[in-house]
């Protein structure tokens, strides 16, 4: 039965091609959508789910509030982890480690450059995190210079050795901190965001230059790579240690950072949410996921899914008429309505399979297309393994069951003996349904098709607008972080000087606007008592300001490096109480209470994207010079008339021969501009396949309706022609049933599009804007799209000389 | 007795008026009978067919299969009746196109939910039967119209009904098909299968035992 089934199905999916082609594709289109975006779930929940205790470890994060919003922040202060290791009730075991980052290392005389992975860990980590030990045991890390590697790492290091061999064997770290092999943990299997593959002994971190970060006492100073797990009691409550912890956070609290809304609490995050810190996980290492755009995926693969359904049910309700001899020859043969259901459903579910695999294909390309969004540990090949087969096959059936039941139902409603006296009527309930549906499908398509048009418009303005200095042409590099040396600094900006093809330079701790931020806080003695401003410090030379166009509006920039005076900008100006940039000139601020002199006013910039305000800022000179010089970056002009690339390899060549041990990278600003908004390139990417996809879809499903509307028309259209109508009103009478659902949805798409987009620039400080044209052309687009598919075919019908139709018949 | 209708009345309702399509129809027909039924377009020859079949309710008068009250049956107790019962062929055939003439005959056996085995020796003692086991491969288009018909009646005989309902069975056939598919049924009767047939022509109304005439939904006995 079941065989026979399948065999009137393929018959059946082979006799209709066009129709079967549109079902399989765009089913396959929302299957494929699916199965990507699931398979990263899967993926993104997959982690760290293997511990034992699992449900009991917790990371401590530190939660700031403070008049610019709250945020969190994945380390903790050292005396805090002090104080719960010397013993907190509720918790079991606290392990406490810093995320190591040696410029190289040593092994064996070879030389590893910015090795990853390690960590300055106790021996409690791995009480709480249960590895297997290959040599030795936990307890070799409370000494001092010991090291435990993971077994691949410590094959990458001794590849020739035995196990037993690599014991004793030394490593050293930035040529001054040794230490010995002192055991070998297997890596682990599965899924981990705990990517440490090299655990030196806490203990030996008063020897490198994590020395200072490890014995902090500053409450008020927590580092990111300053992390504690801890394993809770079994029996205690998660909200009795918080209220510990907050009771340890208001003991230490500084009340002058208090007075200025400043707060610090801390927390416990379960390591279920580990993979989904939206502070990011660690220094290093896997990147989090994040749990509201997998919502938004989510959401784009089941409106795909969706769009495909319904075409599936729309293309064979309408085709309903065709079968419906099928069906009353099968009930008068002795097929129940249940036996037809089955069997209808039996070919939804081959059509389906079909398109399942022609996804599993289609699923790959998506993969490709989309792999700089996707986690960079996620591999495609998941889904041969059992457990996503299975899940797959559910969701084919699932999506069977879904698309499949009604017209099922709807056929299998069919009485035999209307059916067999060729008496069906055509049900309108079931056209306005399909009308319905079409109405769903090109609504959703005119939001993707505005949301992909606005957040463009967004990202062009973004790119385009003014951020208040030159970019253009401006090339920058950072000098190496290892090598701070000010004699090399300079030497290389004198170099440089030299070169003839390189028309400006100057040297600053940043470009005006990047990714650093340098901030401080100042105090200002206005008429109505002291007011405390947080800003950021922009250092720079004295070219700075005029290399990158940015104009003073009064006053005079700091003479040279060694004298602190201070350059504001017009918000920190207006937050300071001043009108005019004149009034500011020569008055006093003062920093950790020692007064400095304003001696000029900039104009405002924008420091970061376009997503944030401008921020009270401050350009300072290099004022710390007697100590280290801030000066990190150098900003370079090369004259328009000279190749670009040969410039940019005498500069490395000056470069490899000052700094020969360290990597140059060169960026042009407005490259760096641009990175500002990954995200929304992303987002942008995403949308415009959405839309392209779900216009597809939708046009798709358009195409099979009106392909078997003018065919049970063609008499209809043969007799309307011999009673003389023209093929333009034959045009329009036909198209008109199709159009209405579709203009009926842009109209309800455009304000629910308006609203979420509203929602969306939200997030942006510089918006642009609402323009009423975007709405007019995304309607435009997709009705004229609409027509062309109609008229293909209905030209196409009315062209036929009736008394061909009409003989046919 | 096979079958008896009594004061069978079925109506449907025009511009608020009853128009009938069966008034006060009696019937009585008994096993291994050949009824050939007449009538012009519009006697109700159609509608009683249907109503015999099961497959059209009437508004009034009692129904009997051989034991079964019909008119007190729920549908589902009717179409179980028809499947196990009844054999059904029609003018235009109505065979599947998308099925081999091997597939058409077995369709109603896997609607019985007959072992594959058993399945097989079925048809193939039919096709043998109607000799067209050459022909159990090809599709109903590649077949004549007269071949058509002989799979329809090997389909309808398959279940082994006690009664065959043929609407015009050679209505779209020549003159020697015609007579082909009669003598068929003749043959068929006289193995002792009911048979009821509807027709326009004479010559193929004399095959038949006995003759009834329709005349605005009620048998006409002059």
């Amino acid at each position: 039965m079941i065989r026979n089934y399948f065999k009137i199905a393929w018959r059946n999916i082979w006799k209709n091609k066009m129709f079967s082609a549109i079902n399989i594709v765009s089913l396959a289109i929302g299957l494929s959508a699916s199965f990507v975006i699931g398979l990263m779930i899967y993926h993104d929940f997959s982690f760290d789910n293997f511990h034992p205790n699992k449900d009991r470890i917790y990371r401590l994060v530190t939660d700031s509030d403070s008049p610019e919003g709250k945020y969190s922040f994945s380390g903790v202060n050292v005396p805090l982890k002090k104080t719960i290791k010397e013993g907190m009730p509720g918790i079991e075991t606290a392990t406490s480690f810093f995320t190591f980052t040696p410029y190289q290392l040593n092994v064996n005389g070879n030389e590893f450059k910015d090795p990853e992975g390690l960590i300055l860990s106790d021996h409690q980590y791995f009480e709480i995190f249960d590895y297997n030990w290959l040599v030795g045991d936990r307890n070799v890390l409370k000494q001092a210079n010991t090291v435990v590697l993971s077994l691949k790492k410590a094959k990458s290091y001794f590849p020739n050795l035995s196990l037993g061999e690599m014991m004793g064997k030394t490593i050293t770290y930035d040529d001054s901190t040794q230490v010995n092999v002192s055991g070998i943990v297997a890596d682990f299997e599965e899924n981990s965001d705990l990517i440490f593959n090299e655990f030196v002994s806490l203990p030996t971190a008063v020897q490198t230059d994590m020395r200072e970060t490890v014995t902090s006492e500053y409450w008020t100073s927590s580092n990111s790579n300053s992390q504690m797990f801890a394993l809770l009691n079994e029996k205690s409550k998660m909200t009795d240690v918080l209220s510990r912890l907050d009771e340890l956070a208001k003991k230490h609290e500084n009340p002058e950072y208090v007075k200025d809304g400043y707060r610090t609490g801390y927390s416990l995050q379960p390591l279920e949410d580990l993979h989904f810190s939206d502070f990011g996980i660690f220094d290093y290492g896997n990147i989090a996921a994040n749990k509201s755009v997998l919502i938004y995926l989510s959401a784009i693969a089941l409106f795909l899914l969706a769009l495909g359904c319904i075409n599936f049910i729309n293309l064979n309700t309408a085709q309903a008429t065709q079968r419906a001899k099928e069906i009353g020859i099968r009930k008068t043969l002795g097929s129940s309505k249940l036996q037809l259901i089955y069997q209808f459903l039996g070919e939804t579910f081959l059509l389906t399979f079909i398109s399942g695999m022609v996804s599993v294909f289609l699923g790959y390309v998506f993969f490709k297309v989309f792999s700089d969004f996707l986690p960079p540990t996620f591999d495609y090949g998941l889904i041969l393994e059992p457990d996503v087969i299975i899940s797959l096959f559910l969701l084919l059936i699932l999506v069977s069951l879904f698309s499949g039941i009604y017209p099922a139902l709807i056929l299998s409603r069919f009485k035999p003996v209307s059916v067999l006296k060729s008496r069906i009527f055509f049900n309108t309930d079931q056209s306005k349904f399909r009308k319905v549906l079409t109405f769903f499908q090109f609504g959703i398509a005119q939001i993707f098709i505005i949301a992909t048009l606005l957040v463009g418009k967004q990202i062009n303005f973004m790119m385009n607008k003014n951020m208040g200095f030159k970019s253009k042409e401006v090339a920058h590099f950072n000098f190496p972080s290892e090598d701070r040396s000010i004699d090399k600094l300079y030497l290389m900006k004198n170099e440089l000087e030299k070169n003839p093809r390189i028309k400006a330079i100057s040297l600053g701790s940043a470009p005006p606007a990047s990714y650093k931020i340098y901030g401080s806080k100042l105090s200002f003695a206005q008429e109505n008592g002291e007011v405390n401003v947080y800003f950021n410090q922009l250092f720079g030379d004295t070219n700075y300001l005029e290399f990158y166009d940015i104009p003073l509006l009064a006053g005079r920039q700091p003479l040279n490096d060694t004298i602190r005076e201070y350059v504001i900008n017009e918000s920190l100006l207006a937050e300071l109480g001043f009108k005019n940039p004149e009034d500011a000139i020569n008055k006093q601020i003062k920093i950790n209470d020692k007064p400095y002199p304003i001696v000029g006013v900039m104009r405002n910039f924008n420091q970061y994207s376009l997503k944030l305000e401008i921020k009270p800022m401050a350009f300072v000179p290099d004022y710390y010079i007697r100590n280290y010089s801030s000066f990190t970056t150098l900003s370079f002009v090369i004259n328009p008339n000279n190749n670009l690339k040969e410039t940019i390899s005498q500069v490395e060549e000056q470069w490899d021969a000052i700094y020969p041990n360290s990597e140059f990278n060169v960026n042009f600003l407005d490259d760096t501009l641009a990175s500002f908004y990954k995200n929304e390139k992303n987002t942008s990417k995403l949308l415009q396949w959405a839309a392209g996809l779900s216009i597809l879809i939708s046009i798709l499903g358009l195409l099979g309706l009106v392909v078997y509307t003018t065919e049970r028309k063609t008499k209809e259209i043969g007799i309307r022609k011999i009673l003389g109508a023209s093929i333009l009103g034959l045009n329009i009478q036909l198209c008109k049933e199709f159009i209405k659902p579709i203009l009926f949805a842009v109209v309800v798409a455009i304000p629910i599009a308006w609203y979420g987009l509203h929602q969306w620039l939200e997030d942006f400080a510089y918006k642009t804007e609402f323009n009423w044209w975007i709405f007019v052309m995304s309607a435009f687009l997709m009705i004229l799209i609409a027509l062309l598919v109609m008229c293909f075919k209905t030209i196409q019908a009315a062209l036929r000389n009736p008394a061909q139709s009409l003989r046919t018949e | 007795m096979l079958l008896k209708l009594n004061h069978i009345y079925k109506w449907v309702k025009s511009g608020g008026r009853r128009v009938f399509l069966l008034n006060d129809l009696n019937l009585t027909i008994e096993k291994g009978e050949f009824i050939s039924l007449m009538g012009p377009s519009g006697s109700g020859k159609s509608t009683l067919f249907n109503v015999i079949a099961m497959l059209d309710t009437f508004d009034e008068g009692d129904y009997f299969f051989e034991n079964e009250t019909i008119h007190d049956l729920n549908s589902k107790q009717k179409t179980k009746l028809f499947n196990e019962n009844i054999g059904f062929i029609f003018q235009a055939y109505h065979l599947l196109d998308d099925l081999t003439v091997y597939e058409n005959i077995e369709t109603p056996l896997l609607y019985k939910k007959i072992k594959s085995s058993e399945r097989k020796a079925l048809v193939a003692d039919m096709l043998d039967k109607f000799n067209i086991v050459g022909k159990k491969d090809l599709f109903p288009h590649q077949l004549s119209g007269g071949q058509q018909q002989l799979v329809g009646i090997a389909r309808a005989l398959i279940i082994k009904p006690k009664l065959i309902l043929a609407d015009e069975p050679t209505g779209n056939l020549n003159s020697t098909q015609s007579d082909e598919i009669m003598q068929l049924f003749k043959d068929l009767n006289t193995e002792g299968i009911t048979i009821i047939q509807a027709t326009h022509s004479e010559s193929n109304a004399a095959y038949g035992s006995r003759l009834i005439k329709l005349l605005d939904g009620s048998v006409n006995n002059k």
